[in-house]
């Protein structure tokens, strides 16, 4: 108990000094996050649309395989392209093992799924008067597809948000992909993950405790908005 | 009177069962069609056709002096008519943004957006309402800013979906109220409605939709005589 109470207190002493490996492997976690997110958002949301609004051929074999999609481990994702990108795979010419690069693809094919189901359901559950309704007022496809985002936009958001903490919290994809070299690939898991291994305990606390104020942080600003969205309607 | 529009050979089927087999249905300008039938006879279907909104099995279209398939006519018909849910929706908005919302495909310059809506505004006495969520609106006047949001694109033909449905009488008096209004100012308006009593003295035709087909035309309902024709083929 007591190692942990002084863990914790040199937990908070990196964090607040401004310790440069610390707030290196913070931003690095946050930037391939962000960007895997940013990537995958917007075609997600299209496809998500597409399978709520429209009757296609395989339609309900896709969701049913964005579903499961959902819940591959991440480090079935992270195997799968470390096959494709190492030296001897097809994709080995591009030379992204072992980078931030590649962290961001897996964590794009991490997060697809669940982006796609969660806004299906969003889309699914849209009223189909709003669609109806900006295009007979003469709306193009593409307008009223952004006047429909706009009306489910508490879902959409919490979709993105969802899929954001999936990745940013992962370790399995980002172990196999990035490699968890110290200024290049390591993030906040990864390095949790080591420092504890290591007997570490400070470093590792305090990168946890990033991770759960963002996590709070994100349910909070979620739940403030939704709460805005209630009263309106 | 000079036919707007004409639909042919309008079919939709559902599962093998016929839910639409209409031979003819030419609507004339500015005038008003009652249009009745039971519930699941497809008046909505219809209306959604005519709007472009949903594509039906077969369908030809006459429009200025076009002949043309649905789809052909898509893009025409989607500028001209307006189609109205029984229950309109509105945008998750102020009312005022709600009525400029189909401006921006006309171009229209914030400035004079922000006029047109005024005027319409008040030309629907909702002037008061301008700045209110839209989604806090009774259903009446929820009713009263979809048609103002209808009538400043100018259209040519206003699909209403059963518009008084489900209001107290003050409110089904507004509505009547400015249905006659965009009559009068020449636009051609098919109501479909169960509640004959409300707007049938603005309607110029009354018909029945029944079993999928217009099977039956009543002459103009200010008149108590009613004439059965018993044919698919119709003028409104």
């Amino acid at each position: 108990m007591n190692d942990l109470s002084q863990a914790s207190a040199h937990a908070f002493q990196l964090l607040l000094s401004g310790n440069n490996d610390i707030w290196e492997i913070i931003s690095l976690s946050f930037g391939v996050s962000f960007s895997a997110i940013l990537i995958a958002t917007p075609l997600a949301l299209v496809i998500a649309f597409f399978l709520a609004f429209f009757s296609f051929p395989l339609r309900r074999a896709l969701i049913s395989l964005f579903n499961t999609f959902m819940s591959v481990p991440a480090v079935i994702i992270g195997l799968t392209l470390y096959l494709l990108l190492s030296r001897s795979g097809p994709l080995g010419d591009l030379r992204l093992l072992f980078t931030d690069k590649a962290m961001v693809i897996g964590q794009i094919l991490l997060s697809f799924p669940l982006l796609v189901a969660m806004a299906h359901a969003s889309f699914q559950a849209a009223d189909r008067r709003a669609w109806e309704t900006a295009i007979t007022l003469g709306a193009s496809p593409a307008r009223a597809f952004f006047t429909l985002m706009y009306e489910v936009r508490f879902g959409l958001i919490a979709a993105v948000v969802a899929g954001f903490g999936r990745v940013v919290a992962e370790i399995g994809c980002s172990m196999m992909v990035g490699g968890n070299i110290l200024h290049a690939t390591r993030n906040i898991p990864t390095a949790i993950a080591l420092e504890t291994s290591k007997g570490e305990f400070a470093q590792g606390i305090a990168l946890g405790m990033v991770l759960l104020v963002l996590s709070l942080s994100l349910n909070a600003g979620v739940s403030i908005f939704q709460g805005k969205g209630e009263l309106q309607t | 009177m000079s036919s707007l529009i004409s639909f042919k050979a309008i079919t939709v089927s559902l599962s093998g069962k016929s839910i639409l087999n209409i031979d003819q249905l030419d609507v004339l300008a500015h005038q008003c069609t009652l249009l009745t039938g039971r519930n699941g006879s497809g008046k909505t279907t219809l209306f959604k056709i005519m709007a472009g909104l949903l594509k039906p099995n077969s369908a030809e279209i006459h429009y200025q002096g076009l002949e043309m398939t649905w789809k052909q006519a898509k893009p025409y018909i989607q500028k001209d008519i307006i189609y109205l849910h029984q229950q309109p929706y509105l945008f998750d908005a102020s009312v005022a943004d709600n009525i400029a919302y189909g401006l921006h495909r006309l171009g229209e310059n914030k400035a004079s957006a922000h006029k047109k809506v005024m005027q319409a505004l008040d030309w629907a006495d909702l002037s008061h309402l301008a700045h209110r969520p839209a989604k806090q609106l009774s259903g009446g006047e929820k009713q009263r800013v979809a048609l103002t949001r209808a009538r400043i694109l100018s259209p040519r033909l206003l699909l209403l979906d059963e518009p008084t449905a489900s209001m107290d009488t003050d409110a089904k008096q507004q509505t009547s109220l400015l249905l006659q209004r965009l009559k009068s100012e020449g636009v051609s308006i098919i109501i479909s409605s169960h509640e004959t009593h409300t707007v049938d003295h603005i309607a110029d035709r009354h018909l029945l939709l029944e079993r999928g087909r217009i099977e039956t035309l009543e002459r103009p309902t200010h008149s108590n005589k009613v004439t059965v024709l018993n044919t698919s083929k119709y003028s409104t």
